[in-house]
């Protein structure tokens, strides 16, 4: 057992005691290292001023073998970044003069107030290191190589400005110079790294300070035994919401147990079945982040992929996992409603082995779930839909990006003819669990794939369901949507139609 | 070549992009400083019954906690000073100070919050508009601004239209808190350093309430991370709180509000609820208006009559109003005082008149730029304001006609129609709004600034102004001004941290005015040097040159050198010049001081010149909505401004851009959120959505027309505040979308346009032209409430139908002529 947390800063070792340990890396950078370049604003990684670079050991085969990538560090505790380098603002200077990126930003006018400005130039230059990879810069050889509009935009979501409208911060992205940029792992050479993190790998993390334990397994065996053993145990996976209610609502539990150090749960792949019929099966790991998984969505399931673009940020994908979606159980989470319409199952493991729990199955009630104590999500089975499915998954919230829904639905149609030959409609946000609504998919089974049928069926969506009013919307405003979503699904759906959907 | 019109970076860019800017809360603790933080009212309205703080003073860290006891005085306030910091007997707004806690470490502070024994009994609160004004509940007098005959125009009027226009509050959300440190000096002096648009204001509270001297107090501010009106007043409070405990403690003290307690606790933009009847003719040319409008204060002034005095004066925006009666009255309800915040009021009393703009449009069935234009002020007549000051050198007209031209205004709307007449799924829309935005504060004293020159050696400066720098970049433009003065590198001239010890009694950075000010005072400070330095160049001139005397007038500043321009090839480098002064024992520093000539109001009668110019605007823009989820894209802007010659005009771009982006997400996806006790709900990013980068419009035109005509330094103009207002068209482009499908309604709005806001009006009209009822959301008594909590919806408008006359042309298919029996039904249904 070890009993500190190894960690780099800008290329330094840190070795932080159990008495640290129980803090967001935000504040550790800025009180007890001094580094007040990375600003905390809302504490809830919902702004992006705290952001940093993280680098955690790639995969097999992966080109680098620190791989960095951005995340909210007022969400992330440090118990759950033993063995990762951190790259703040402070530590994106080359030679003590600014990077391309910070240059770009400074003759683009890209910063106002400064105080997102450092959050903004550490997640461009992810972006910048991204795109660096051995590949690309190939591409840029020998030519002016820049972000694109849409690259630009689509890293920079977790980030919030009051000041300049981000009309120049999006000019300076596009105006970075990537031929010039030197990547992290050409800032920070990782040999030393790397190799400190392996040895300390071997050696399970055990904290303990002022009645609490933070406990690092790295076997899923020992994460068994140790929920079997001890009580209050909050399992912590990106912590992208349990690290807010610790920050906001004083959750201090006696065990948290980050799965940062378990082996394996990074599988993501499509299970191919023999059978040409059957349905292929995504199968993912209980690690794998929201951030990869939007990834391999690109293609496979381009709707899914279109709800994770939007889900959270980058910042909170890359930390974020489908796994803790799942076990966080709000009935306002973005990815829920599609496992519900693909009848997903997950795996679950304890001490005496696996089993597996449909999704329908899964919630009890609010947050509560069909997991027994000593038990933990270890991968999840989500087919895919097929050809011949109409498949339509819907956010509403009151931002496009960043923002936690008002009202969710998935749906998911089989057509024989013009005949709805199987339906499912998934509502979330209607109520204290994500739900389907057999109600709905009886009025539209056995019917034709007509307008009438969806009103129809809209209407009994808004007789069935029973959302309440709170911050995100009213009553009114959710059985609304749910009745109008069954007739926009029509609409994007129908060959006569799509066209004037589609504008 | 002069640096005045280049596009200079920022002079804190470099440090801001690598982390190294430093702001209140990153100042390196000091031994021995305590960590401020305070207890405050659990209630809207509440009175104390007990409090009993002997638990929390045993809390192990607690260092000292203070009441109203522990003050000289407690009452304050900039314009009417009727704010208690800490609560003695009522309380009037949640979260408002009772107790002040002094602690080692934020474990103890909290412990602290547990510990206080506050026995409490709730009086009933006043939380909206008409509450306030069933209980005559006002913060100051009715202000009035009227011209012409209101009465006979009314009379023999065409048309007349009522209505309601209702105005959500907005969060500054400035990126950094409220925050504040204190460190104790000899004698009871204290140094505050203070994220504040208004330093001498600090100082002012600080030492009114601690019983201090002026001169005992000294206000610095190096930077903040973002104001936007919210540190121009409610800084002080926690500044007060800090300055309470280091003076008593004698140890430094550091007060950082998270940025929960900021929203929650501090006062916001005002909401307003505007009441307002309309005469126009058939070409839709306004003959009269007649305005109430109603601003919500919050629980003390603060501001507001200077707000509201901003709104009377705007009510216009654009426009000619040849017969109006504006009145303005503040209702006192318990929320936090609200308080100034970009646009200071000018915003909420022009989208009032941009609203009737729209509705007038819908209900004669013409275009709303056609009726924009027509009304909008002229060059030679119909070119004074309705408090009677002449526009000089108006430019709204020509922005107009080259705005509506490069937009392809005419086209768009075409198209706008067919989309309309033909999608299924969305609806666009498609608005021209026009701005005219005074500059000055309108209370005259504030028209004054100082700023201090000191040259060195080596020939560089540094410049200390009262002006604060919050991200807009007035240090740069300054920095630039004086550059230019002794045509220098811009490197060699520094704007220090504005300290109350350099520049006494400034006036806040506000009223966009910071540069014209401040710029100009730095600029007369340099003036003054000059003509020492001229004499010491002309002396030395003449004595190098034969045949050439010594004329101070022909002395030239140029690239770096000084000469004399009848013998140019003879020059001196600005640091020999400035060496040269020094040997002859010339003073090589200034006090420039500059007020606002020829500006004046007096709100006795409501007439006046207030502003020393105007700066000037429109937008159009262009939007999509999903007609099933009520989902608004912002698909394209077109921004034209006069902003006169700027200083810097890449700066400027970047306050246009931030400006509008920000009053679009007042106009739509900021929404505040209260619970029926009056709490806010509605307290962090993760529920308060102000514009995300994809939320920048995709295509974004934004340009300037020339103006070599303004009378402010440098030709420039003004630029802070006036584009939020031009964010409107983004709100009316959702309004003119409804009137495609409000059948034969003018179609209401009120702001923000949410997805659920859209949603709602186009359930309203849906279920209407189905002849079905339909009641505004939400529908039944709910704990969660907007803030605008009496919606337009309906009451005491009149005239909201269609003209008959000229019917429905908007072409939605629905303009069949309905029973009676059904308009009934439908205004009932309004109702």
């Amino acid at each position: 057992m070890r009993d500190y947390i190894l960690l780099y800063v800008n290329g330094l070792e840190q070795r932080i005691s159990a008495a640290q340990a129980f803090q967001p890396a935000s504040d550790y950078l800025r009180l007890d290292l001094g580094h007040c370049g990375t600003k905390v604003v809302c504490a809830e990684g919902d702004c992006g001023a705290c952001s940093v670079m993280v680098g955690r050991l790639a995969a097999a085969g992966d080109h680098a073998e620190l791989q960095h990538v951005p995340i909210n560090s007022c969400i992330q505790y440090l118990y759950q970044l033993d063995c990762t380098h951190l790259i703040t603002v402070e530590g994106l200077k080359v030679d003590g003069q600014l990077n391309p990126v910070q240059q770009s930003m400074v003759d683009s006018n890209g910063a106002q107030c400064g105080y997102c400005t450092p959050g903004f130039v550490v997640a461009m230059c992810g972006l910048a290191n991204d795109l660096q990879s051995e590949q690309n810069q190939e591409k840029c050889e020998g030519k002016p190589c820049h972000p694109s509009e849409k690259q630009v935009k689509d890293s920079l979501t977790g980030n919030l400005c009051r000041c300049t409208g981000y009309e120049a911060i999006i000019n300076a992205g596009m105006a970075v110079d990537l031929g010039r940029f030197k990547t992290f792992s050409e800032l920070y050479p990782d040999k030393e790294m790397v190799a400190n993190f392996k040895a300390h790998a071997q050696n399970e993390l055990m904290l303990k300070a002022g009645g609490r334990t933070a406990y690092n397994p790295t076997s899923v065996q020992s994460a068994c035994k140790f929920l079997s053993e001890q009580e209050k145990v909050v399992i912590v996976s990106g912590g992208t919401d349990v690290s807010v209610n610790m920050n906001k609502r004083d959750l201090a539990p006696a065990n948290v147990m980050s799965t940062a150090a378990l082996p394996g749960l990074t599988e993501l792949k499509v299970i191919e079945s023999n059978d040409r019929n059957e349905r292929k099966i995504l199968s993912v790991g209980a690690k794998v982040t929201l951030r990869q998984l939007e990834h391999s969505m690109k293609d496979l399931v381009p709707e899914f992929h279109n709800i994770l673009w939007v889900y959270g940020s980058p910042q909170i994908r890359h930390a974020g996992t489908l796994a803790g979606n799942i076990a966080n159980g709000s009935p306002i989470a973005d990815s829920t409603p599609f496992l519900f319409l693909m009848e997903a199952e997950i795996e679950v493991t304890g001490c005496s082995g696996t089993r597996k729990i449909p999704m329908a199955e899964f919630y009890k009630g609010y947050k509560q779930l069909s997991l027994h104590k000593d038990e933990l999500i270890t991968r999840i089975l989500l087919p895919l839909p097929q050809a011949n499915e109409l498949v339509k998954l819907y956010k509403i919230s009151r931002r496009q990006h960043l923002d936690i829904s008002a009202f969710t639905a998935a749906i998911r149609i089989t057509l024989k003819g013009n005949i709805i030959e199987k339906a499912f409609v998934v509502f979330g946000g209607v109520g204290p669990v994500v739900m389907r609504c057999p109600e709905v998919e009886a009025a539209l089974t056995g019917k034709a794939h007509e307008l009438a049928t969806y009103e129809a069926a809209g209407k009994i969506a808004k007789e069935t369901i029973a959302p309440i009013t709170d911050v995100r919307g009213s009553r009114d405003f959710r059985l609304t949507l749910a009745e109008n979503i069954m007739t926009k699904f029509y609409y994007e759906t129908a060959s006569s139609e799509r066209e004037l959907a589609c504008r | 070549m002069s640096i005045v019109g280049k596009n200079i970076p920022h002079d804190s860019a470099p440090g801001h992009v690598s982390g190294e800017s430093v702001y209140i809360d990153d100042i390196a603790p000091s031994r021995n400083e305590l960590l401020v933080d305070y207890f405050g009212s659990p209630f809207a309205h509440g009175r104390v019954k007990s409090l009993d703080l002997s638990d929390a003073l045993k809390v192990p860290g607690v260092v000292a906690l203070y009441t109203y006891k522990d003050l000289h005085h407690n009452v304050f306030g900039p314009i009417t000073q009727d704010e208690i910091l800490l609560v003695e007997d009522v309380a009037e707004f949640i979260g408002q100070p009772i107790v002040v806690i002094a602690a080692e470490s934020r474990a103890a502070i909290k412990a602290a919050k547990q510990a206080i024994k506050l026995d409490m009994e709730e009086l009933k609160p006043i939380l909206s508009v008409d509450d306030a004004i069933a209980a005559g509940q006002y913060l100051d007098k009715t202000y009035k601004i009227e011209r012409g005959n209101v009465a006979a125009a009314f009379s023999t009027a065409d048309h007349i239209i009522e209505g309601r226009f209702v105005i959500a509050g907005a969060d500054h959300f400035y990126l950094e808190s409220q925050a504040c440190l204190v460190h104790p000096g000899e004698y009871n002096q204290l140094t505050v350093h203070s994220s504040t648009q208004n330093p001498s204001e600090v100082q002012h509270v600080v030492a009114h309430l601690l019983g201090l001297q002026l001169n005992q107090v000294v206000c610095l501010i190096k930077r903040m991370g973002g104001g936007f009106g919210g540190k121009e007043c409610q800084a002080t409070h926690p500044a007060v709180m800090a300055s309470l405990v280091a003076l008593k403690t004698k140890r430094p003290a550091r007060i950082v509000y998270s940025k929960d307690d900021d929203m929650k606790y501090t006062g916001k933009r005002h909401p307003y609820q505007n009441d307002y009847k309309v005469a126009f003719d058939s070409e839709g040319m306004i003959t009269a208006l007649e305005a109430n409008l109603y601003a919500d204060g919050g629980a003390y002034n603060d501001l507001s009559t200077a707000v509201l005095g901003r709104s009377l004066t705007h009510i216009d925006n654009a426009y000619y109003l040849p017969n109006l009666l504006a009145v303005g009255k503040i209702c006192k309800t318990n929320f936090p005082p609200n308080t100034a915040f970009r646009g200071f009021g000018g915003p909420q009393g022009a989208i009032t008149i941009e609203n009737i703009m729209e509705e007038i449009a819908a209900y004669l069935g013409k275009d709303a730029y056609e009726i924009r234009r027509k009304n909008c002020y002229g060059v030679n007549d119909r070119n004074v304001t309705h408090y009677g000051q002449l526009l000089v050198n108006n430019t709204l007209p020509q922005i107009f006609d080259e705005l509506s031209q490069s937009c392809d205004y005419a086209e768009r709307l075409a198209a706008v129609k067919k989309f309309n007449a033909e999608s299924k799924t969305h609806l666009k829309g498609l608005s021209f709004t026009g701005l005219k935005f005074g500059i000055s504060f309108t209370n005259k004293f504030l028209n004054q600034a100082n700023a201090l020159v000191n040259i060195y050696l080596d020939g560089t400066i540094q410049v200390s102004t009262g002006a604060t720098e919050m991200g807009q970049g007035v240090n740069t433009n300054i920095k630039m001004l004086v550059a230019d003065e002794f045509a220098i590198a811009h490197e060699h001239v520094i704007v220090m941290t504005t300290s109350t010890e350099k520049n006494n009694n400034t006036s806040a950075t506000a009223a966009s005015s910071a540069t014209d000010l401040n710029g100009s005072a730095a600029v007369n400070a340099c003036k003054k040097i000059k003509e020492r330095l001229n004499a010491v160049a002309a002396n030395y001139f003449a004595g190098r040159e034969v045949g050439i005397g010594a004329y101070s007038d022909s002395i030239v500043y140029r690239d770096g050198f000084v000469f004399d321009e009848r013998r140019p090839q003879v020059k001196l480098t600005f640091p020999e010049l400035v060496n040269l002064a020094y040997r002859e024992r010339v003073s090589l520093g200034e006090r420039g001081h500059y007020i606002t000539p020829a500006i004046g109001f007096d709100w006795s009668v409501g007439k006046g010149s207030p502003f020393l110019y105007f700066t000037n605007g429109a937008s159009c823009s262009e939007v999509l909505i999903d007609r099933f989820t009520g989902e608004l894209k912002v698909e394209r802007v077109d921004i034209l401004m006069d902003i006169g010659k700027s200083i810097n005009p890449g700066l400027n771009r970047g306050q246009i851009t931030g400006a509008f982006i920000q009053g679009m997400g007042w106009m739509t996806t900021e929404d505040l959120r209260y619970a029926a006790s009056g709490a806010l709900l509605s307290y962090s990013p993760t529920t308060y959505k102000i514009p995300n980068i994809y939320d920048t419009p995709p295509v974004f035109n934004v340009d300037t027309i020339d103006n070599d005509c303004t009378v402010n330094v440098k030709g420039s103009k003004a630029v802070g505040e006036p584009p939020l207002l031009l964010a409107f068209s983004v709100f009316f482009a959702v309004k003119n979308a409804l009137s495609y499908v409000s059948g034969k309604e003018i179609p209401t709005l009120v702001t923000p346009a949410s997805g659920e806001e859209i949603l709602s009006r186009l359930t309203e009209y849906k279920l209407k032209a189905a002849g079905l009822p339909f009641k505004y959301w939400p529908s039944e008594t709910s704990s969660v409430l907007p803030r605008a909590q009496s919606r337009a919806t309906g009451r005491s408008m009149k005239n909201r139908l269609l003209s008959g006359a000229n019917g429905n042309v908007s072409g939605n298919g629905n303009g069949s002529a309905k029973s009676k029996e059904e308009q009934e039904l439908a205004a009932e249904a309004a109702i």
